[in-house]
């Protein structure tokens, strides 16, 4: 079976064939919807078929002229206006005696010659199949349909000359490494640990997706794409980090040095500095900084709605803010953080089945999200009422990233009193973010209070795939990472230690950072 | 391609069929026309995928692939190897699921 087809279509590749087999996939195989009989007719290179007519054929002519069924695997003839079963060999015969040597499949698409007696695939017409779908399936809503990854020749070239393969086993340890701690960097080996096991961030440097433009040896992408073929490499011995540390003093000069610092600090210092850098691949598409489309705004951008209502004419003014990471107060910071706005009775959400008094990341959220009064000091200058008024402010979710990243504030910098607050919260290994987001909120002001749980919708299903920890006091401490390898793995990274961890180890622990990952993921 | 000329041969086609089979016809015209077949297609997709059926005909095919050969293979080795099996493999719960789609979507069209 060659991948250039058989020789026998060169018959049937004369004239205007390319379009004669347009409109047989249109009009047999895959034929637009009923909406597009509302729409103009379609003008296709030089041929001329009506949407409403297409519908027709389909509907109507697509039965064995033999024996009438629809059913038996109908094929149509690629060279007359003959439709005949394939089970019950009715096209079989129509081939014999006509000489007509090739059908079409009205299912899939497939290309049959009855010389070579099976199905063939010619590119051309493989190219024409797959664009007729596409068509189609747009029309009707259907969406992109997932097609499976095939290398190109310069893929299949390397392939070739790297015969050695890696196979990827239940019990395999690849990815887990060590980082060896250059001196109180433990706050940067923890999220290095965490980054590496972000699947999509894996993905994208294990697939050489980054295209360096930038000059200099400087470039934080290029420094991460070399970790990530270290992590996944087979290598059990440590790593030991110390370009990636020189690069990090370069390009966020308030982590240089070799005091503690905050890994939440590093977090968003990092992926501040990738995306910059990433910028620099797309240079010419980034005019606006706000739509930029690299890898790293495509996973952890998420946007942040707050709606600030006026008291006096309830006018509503919005606006969406990016964020990398969403953090939240907790209970023993000197802001209240009981007592919480109404309708949040204690009902359970998310299966948070802790014994009453601890608090959960529900708890927590649903305080980030709740209708604050500003107060008499903050009026707000209200355009409905062209005067400042009194007004609340609401946070909610208008968009979630692929990753979202929890941040407890833990670390209290307030003028009086600087500590570290070790109230344990806890959090779920599956969250749900349908009650946070705008789009509930907007129901829950229509009236409707409690939103039932959609079980059909999955677009707000989160799981948790990496925990930060810090031990000790705000002055010194040490960090650590659980990271989740394999569904239900979990391994604790302690620098150069990594050790097997138990689900309950995770859910047990304090809790600094906290990384989820949609479950579903959707293809635009 | 001259496509106008199908009325007398459907008329001649629907003599010859049975009653059954023109009610099949019928329902199956209107599924196209409503472009609910191809939905139905989609969704069934969908199902065999998620309850691992899909999986379980790959593996049939791969034995099918290993006694032929790759070489000689044809699409009808595997068709007629693996399709008895296949056909039984289907979870009642799926042939459920779309027999109360085309229901619902009939009680929602009937003419």
């Amino acid at each position: 079976m060659s991948p250039a087809g058989c020789s026998h279509v060169n018959g049937f590749k004369v004239d205007n064939w390319k379009q004669n087999l347009r409109v047989i996939y249109q009009c047999f195989v895959w034929s637009g919807s009923a909406e597009t009989r509302k729409r103009k007719c379609v003008v296709e290179e030089g041929g001329f078929v009506p949407d409403a007519l297409k519908i027709t054929f389909k509907a109507k002519s697509c039965m064995c002229h033999m024996c009438g069924a629809h059913l038996n695997r109908l094929h149509s003839c690629l060279h007359c206006v003959f439709f005949g079963c394939f089970s019950k060999k009715h096209i079989h015969e129509h081939a014999k005696n006509k000489r007509h040597n090739l059908a079409i499949d009205l299912l899939y698409g497939g290309i049959y010659c009855f010389v070579c007696q099976d199905y063939i695939y010619d590119k051309d017409m493989e190219q024409i199949a797959k664009e007729e779908q596409r068509k189609a399936w747009k029309l009707q809503g259907i969406g992109e349909k997932y097609s499976m990854w095939e290398p190109t020749k310069r893929e299949l070239e390397l392939l070739r000359h790297n015969p050695k393969r890696r196979k990827i086993t239940a019990n395999c340890t690849i990815g887990l490494r060590g980082l060896i701690n250059l001196g109180n960097t433990c706050f940067m080996n923890c999220i290095v640990q965490a980054l590496t096991h972000t699947p999509l961030l894996r993905d994208f440097f294990l697939s050489d997706r980054h295209k360096c433009e930038m000059q200099s040896n400087s470039c934080l992408v290029c420094e991460m794409s070399q970790l990530f073929q270290e992590f996944y490499s087979g290598h059990r011995s440590p790593h030991i980090p110390f370009r990636l540390l020189h690069l990090v003093w370069t390009h966020a000069r308030h982590l240089a040095g070799y005091e503690q610092q905050d890994a939440h600090e590093f977090l968003i210092a990092a992926l501040d500095v990738l995306h910059r850098h990433c910028k620099d691949d797309n240079g010419k598409k980034a005019n606006n900084p706000n739509h930029c489309n690299c890898i790293i705004d495509q996973i952890f951008t998420g946007g942040l709605q707050s709606d600030v209502t006026c008291q006096v004419c309830h006018g509503v003014s919005t606006t969406i803010d990016p964020f990398w990471d969403i953090s939240l107060d907790l209970p023993g910071s000197s802001t209240p953080f009981w007592p919480l706005s109404p309708g949040s009775d204690g009902s359970v959400v998310n299966g948070d089945s802790h014994p009453s008094g601890a608090t959960t990341l529900t708890d927590c959220l649903r305080r980030f999200t709740r209708p604050e009064h500003l107060g008499s000091s903050a009026k707000i200058k209200c355009s409905g009422c062209h005067s400042y008024q009194e007004s609340t402010k609401q946070l909610t979710m208008k968009r979630l990233p692929i990753v979202a990243c929890f941040h407890l504030k833990r670390f209290e910098h307030s003028a009086k009193l600087r500590r570290k607050i070790t109230t344990y919260v806890s959090f779920p290994l599956e969250l749900d973010m349908t009650p946070f987001m705008a789009s509930s909120k907007e129901s829950r002001m229509n009236g409707q209070y409690q939103q039932p749980v959609d079980s059909l919708n999955n677009d707000n299903k989160y799981s948790l795939f990496a925990v930060v920890n810090h031990q000790g006091t705000l002055e010194s401490g040490h960090y650590t990472t659980f990271i989740r390898q394999h569904k239900d793995q979990w391994f604790k990274c302690d620098d150069a230690i990594i050790t097997k961890a138990s689900i309950k180890d995770v859910l047990d622990s304090e809790g600094y950072l906290l990384f989820y990952h949609k479950q579903f993921l959707e293809y635009e | 391609m001259v496509c106008g000329t199908a009325g007398n041969k459907q008329q001649q086609r629907e003599i010859n069929m049975s009653k059954e089979s023109q009610m099949r016809a019928a329902i199956n015209q209107k599924l196209i026309e409503m472009g609910e077949r191809e939905r139905l297609k989609e969704l069934l997709r969908a199902k065999l995928i998620e309850c691992g059926w899909r999986d379980q005909l790959k593996a049939l095919c791969k034995e099918v692939i290993k006694e032929k050969g790759i070489e000689n293979v044809t699409v009808e080795d595997l068709v007629a190897g693996v399709t008895p099996k296949g056909r039984a493999l289907v979870p009642d719960s799926v042939k459920k699921e779309l027999l109360q789609r085309i229901r619902a979507f009939l009680a929602q069209h009937s003419t």
